[in-house]
């Protein structure tokens, strides 16, 4: 092997005659530059002279080039870490509670005000202490949540935090435009949806008794009330000097005061849940408002027997002779006749229009919520574990489970021609700069025909209203004003007191408000939650005529 | 002008105008202009460029550097040294916006803060790099004594090994008198000078294959053994000294060299085999090694302790997003506590992407990606297989090493501690690049043109034989 050990000039002259001239012109000088892959091989020494130059090692431009493709996949890699980190997960990351610019915005920007529709403050910097919240109304935490120092957020003070802490807002391009400004936290005020006398009387009515209420807006999804009970002071989850042992308390407080019962709370509904299997039943064309079926009268006495497990009405003051429809079904709430209708509609159907309605996933909301179920799952019936649940299910008992939300949900979209309207709390933000930021009402889902929803909101108005109805649901009735709505009293098993619910809307024929009322152990629905929602919803159309 | 250019003649230096490197300068400097005017607006809350004493120097130094280019008219790329000072200048721009009391040296009596230290080591390290490009015109000196600049590197090593100072968990530094420096820098450049000599020896034999080991054909083994001994010693003692980025860097360098040298796919898949399994003894043995590992996978389970900095790092990046905040505009310090612990050094990168944001750190690294093309171009008109090899290893221990520390703080790959070259701070780090870059930029020069006569040759001719003499004797006795 030569070796060229005495300079960067070749001693021996490369076997090319390249340097025997030197003009500027020569072409072949010219063809140096020229060409992309120099022959490096066999150079420096004299191919005949080895028997070995037939097995010459391969040549370094055509390794350099294979090595230039695999540095440039590592820088690939590393843009896509750059990608990855910058772009998808920005706004996670911005927004991390760790994050030290969210540590520094809380300290350095004053937190945005919260408020009601009416202009009421809900939550607002504490006078002389920016760093601490305070709020004028305790019935409003399980909408407004906290900002603690030591608990961290919950409630709009969380799902906000980015907007009211102005280190993110909802719109990317506001984001890219905020670093040509000065101001480096653009805090927003948020105006909430919610009637603080509304919340207010709903939490004055509900008294010392658990429970929740939900009101609605059926054409926006505007959040109106959303109470649950009972509640906690925000004033003292962030007072430095109480916070820890006031939430310890409330930890160990086996009302779970910290649980948010409207939106997370999982309730057996009874018959509110008819509504849904009627929106199954008429919209798959299973049962039709005429539908009777001929066993149904003499079952009252004796039960209906669905695979050995006998259905039973309540003993009740209203009897009929004849077959029910689904109007007069409704109105009296016949147990059996639902039983029937569910067994004819089929569990693929009335899981479909369950889902529709949001059951089995978390509604999309500004605060967290749990899933409703109509059945465990699992079940060889078609998710159901046989036709005795199915039976059971249609009229909102067996594994049936509800949120108020969902209910409340539920009696908006039959309000709303069976559009329902995703829920939502905050009408528009205004950042510090003045902009304001509007939250557009979203359709959520056409869960059924208007022509489905105008069916069932007869016969819930017939349910307030009618001959037979107003024993069980009159009291929901607002003076003057025609009322939907149905009532409910959750079996609970044993001999626990049962659930007592409402859910309906009024005006019924331009409805304003929907509602959903549950009290736990309340007992039938006629008595708690009826009278209760009557009230709530008198008092919210006299203020909004 | 013409009469100037005739008196160079006569002492036998014929400048050649480097319009190219001279383009590209004006562009780096308008560019680091408008940078410092960034900075310096957001800082004082108003339009204006202020502060100007750092960045004045610098660009003074570009070209003056670009002028004595010109003058010595070698025909050297014209590319290479605006990408570097690009990579210096925005480390500059970095170090003089980031809180100045992360590094105070007093120097005669005035204390001088980042910006000013950093100055002082980007300069030093171009003038190396300069005299460097401009003085090397033989390569004997580094192709003919590979295994005493092997031995001696390797004995620098053990004097850190023994002497060394502790720094952030890992005895990194030499401290001779007032001079301290971290010898493993300068060990890579010289491992590169190792594997280029001996691979240019040995590449024929190597690309062979003799022995065969079930599936796995083998080069004959006695070829292999000099430079695996001399890679494990080197990867032994910086394992030791939990110096993990280096170590990691010497292998891919090694791993990158051979197969350039021998075009064997074999060779790369069995030394990342070895590579996991020493990865897996490491994790098992080395608690550090662990604890990176762990980080790696997942960062928030020790958020305020190991995962810290990681994290700390990620926030930058989101902070940063697409356009990032500009620059003086980020968040790299919460009161005087800096966000990143070693912003300045090993997590420069995420400083960078979080006040110039994705774009500018793609373009940051597309700066390296320049140099790893001018490297490789070097390497491919390089006139022998010492060259190309040499030019490919000193691009190689760049771009590898910008790689290796950007992914670490992008959680592509484990963190390891090294430096970002040419950005991050710190004086033994910017020397040796600089040093590198140099080299690159006298490999450049082909030699089409014989020297220069009459440039004074008999007392450097006679030193040279006396030194090869010498020399010499080591290396036969080494070998």
């Amino acid at each position: 092997m030569t070796e060229n050990n005495s300079g960067f000039v070749p001693e021996q002259p490369d076997s090319r005659p390249l340097d025997a001239t030197r003009s500027r012109l020569d072409p072949r000088r010219l063809r140096v530059h020229l060409r992309v892959r120099p022959r490096l091989d066999a150079r420096g020494q004299t191919p005949h002279l080895s028997p070995v130059s037939a097995n010459r090692p391969p040549r370094i431009a055509g390794s350099l080039l294979r090595l230039s493709i695999a540095l440039a996949l590592v820088y690939g890699t590393l843009g896509g870490g750059l990608l990855y980190w910058q772009v998808m997960q920005a706004h996670s990351l911005t927004t991390d509670a760790a994050n030290p610019i969210v540590l520094a915005a809380a300290r350095d920007a004053p937190r945005g005000t919260i408020y009601a529709s009416n202009g009421d403050v809900l939550a607002e910097n504490a006078a002389g202490n920016q760093r601490q919240r305070q709020y004028p109304y305790e019935v409003a935490a399980p909408v407004v949540g906290y900002n603690s120092t030591i608990f961290g957020t919950a409630g709009l003070e969380k799902s906000y935090d980015a907007q009211l802490t102005g280190l993110g807002s909802l719109n990317g391009a506001d984001d890219l435009l905020r670093k040509f400004q000065a101001l480096a936290y653009n805090p927003s005020d948020l105006h909430t949806s919610l009637d603080i006398s509304l919340q207010e009387s709903a939490s004055e009515l509900l008294g010392d008794q658990h429970g929740a209420v939900v009101a609605i807006e059926p054409a926006t999804g505007r959040v109106l009330a959303l109470v649950s009970s009972p509640t906690y002071d925000p004033n003292k989850v962030v007072d430095p000097r109480q916070g820890r042992s006031y939430v310890a308390s409330l930890q160990s407080n086996t009302d779970s005061p910290l649980l948010n019962r409207a939106t997370q709370g999982l309730y057996v509904p009874g018959s509110v849940f008819k509504i849904v299997t009627a929106t199954a039943g008429l919209s798959s064309g299973s049962i039709t408002p005429d539908t009777t079926y001929a066993d149904q009268p003499g079952e009252i006495q004796t039960g209906f027997l669905v695979d050995g497990f006998r259905i039973h009405d309540f003993p009740r003051k209203v009897q009929t002779d004849h077959p029910l429809d689904f109007y007069e079904a409704t109105e009296v709430s016949d147990n059996i006749w639902f039983a029937h209708a569910g067994l004819a509609t089929g569990p693929m159907n009335l899981l479909q229009w369950a889902s529709a309605y949001g059951f089995g996933q978390r509604i999309p909301f500004e605060l967290p919520t749990s899933p409703s179920q109509v059945t465990d799952g699992g079940g060889s019936f078609g998710g159901f574990q046989d036709r005795v649940e199915l039976a059971n299910a249609a009229y909102g008992q067996a594994e049936v489970l509800v949120t108020p939300l969902q209910m409340a949900l539920v009696a908006a979209t039959i309000a709303n021609h069976g559009l329902e309207m995703q829920p939502k709390l905050v009408d528009y933000l205004q950042a510090s700069d003045g902009t304001v930021t509007q939250m557009p009402s979203k359709p959520l889902t056409q869960v059924c025909d208007a022509s489905v929803a105008s069916v069932i909101g007869q016969a819930m108005q017939q349910a307030v209203e009618g001959q037979y109805g107003k024993a069980f649901a009159g009291a929901a009735k607002v003076p003057g004003v025609p009322t939907a709505g149905k009532s409910g009293t959750a079996q609970l098993g044993g001999n626990a007191a049962p659930h007592s619910w409402f859910i309906g809307y009024a005006p019924a024929d331009n409805p304003k408000i929907a509602i959903a009322v549950i009290v736990e152990g309340g007992g039938a629905g006629s008595q708690r939650a009826v009278p209760l929602a009557g009230q709530l919803m008198s008092e919210y159309l006299a203020e909004n005529p | 002008m013409t009469a100037a250019v005739h008196a160079l003649n006569r002492v036998g230096i014929r400048p050649r105008l480097r319009r190219r490197e001279l383009g590209l300068l004006i562009i780096v400097s308008v560019a680091l202009t408008v940078g410092w005017i960034s900075y310096v607006s957001f800082r004082d809350g108003r339009l204006e460029l202020a502060d100007t004493a750092i960045l004045t120097t610098y660009l003074v130094a570009l070209f003056v550097i670009h002028g004595l280019f010109v003058i010595s008219g070698r025909r050297m790329d014209e590319i290479l040294f605006p990408t570097a000072a690009m990579l210096a200048g925005i480390s500059l721009l970095m170090m003089q916006r980031l809180p100045q009391d992360l590094v105070t040296q007093n120097v005669a009596g005035n204390e001088l803060g980042l910006g000013q230290l950093q100055l002082f080591w980007i300069v030093l390290g171009f003038s190396l790099l300069t005299a460097i490009a401009l003085l090397v015109r033989s390569d004997g000196w580094l192709r003919r004594y590979k295994y005493t600049w092997a031995a001696a590197g390797i004995f620098l090593l053990l004097l850190v090994f023994i002497f060394g100072d502790v720094t952030g968990g890992a005895r990194l530094t030499l401290r001779i008198g007032p001079v301290s420096g971290q010898p493993s820098e300068l060990l890579k450049v010289i491992l590169v000078v190792f594997l280029a000599g001996y691979l240019a020896e040995n590449r024929r034999a190597l690309s062979e294959s003799s022995t065969r080991v079930g599936p796995i054909r083998l080069p004959p083994l006695p070829y292999l053994l000099p430079m695996l001994a001399m890679l494990g010693i080197a990867l032994a003692i910086v394992i030791i000294q939990s110096d993990l980025g280096a170590a990691l860097l010497y292998f891919l360098v090694f791993l990158g060299l051979l197969y350039v040298a021998t075009r064997r796919i074999s060779y790369v898949v069995l030394g990342m085999g070895l590579f996991l399994l020493g990865s897996f003894v490491l994790y098992e043995l080395v608690p550090r090694v662990q604890e990176r590992i762990d980080i790696w996978l997942n960062p928030w389970a020790d958020a305020q302790g190991a995962g810290y900095q990681i994290i700390r790092g990620l926030y930058a990046y989101g902070r940063g997003g697409i356009l990032g905040t500009g620059i003086g505009a980020g968040l790299p310090q919460v009161g005087s506590i800096p966000s990143i612990p070693a912003i300045h050094t090993d997590f420069i990168f995420a400083g960078i992407s979080e006040e110039l944001g994705m774009l500018g750190a793609l373009a940051l690294l597309g700066l390296y990606l320049v140099i790893a093309e001018r490297g490789f171009r070097i390497a491919a008109f390089a006139v022998d297989d010492f060259r190309s090899l040499l030019a490919t290893g000193l691009t190689l221990v760049i771009v590898v090493q910008a790689a290796i520390i950007a992914g670490g703080n992008l959680r592509v790959v484990p963190l390891t501690g090294i430096t970002l070259p040419l950005v991050s701070y710190g004086g033994s780090s910017l020397l040796v690049n600089g040093a590198v870059i140099g080299l690159l930029l006298a490999l450049s020069d082909r030699g089409v043109e014989p020297p220069v006569p009459g440039v004074p040759r008999g007392v450097r001719q006679r030193l040279g034989r006396r030194a090869r003499a010498l020399g010499g004797r080591v290396e036969s006795a080494l070998s």
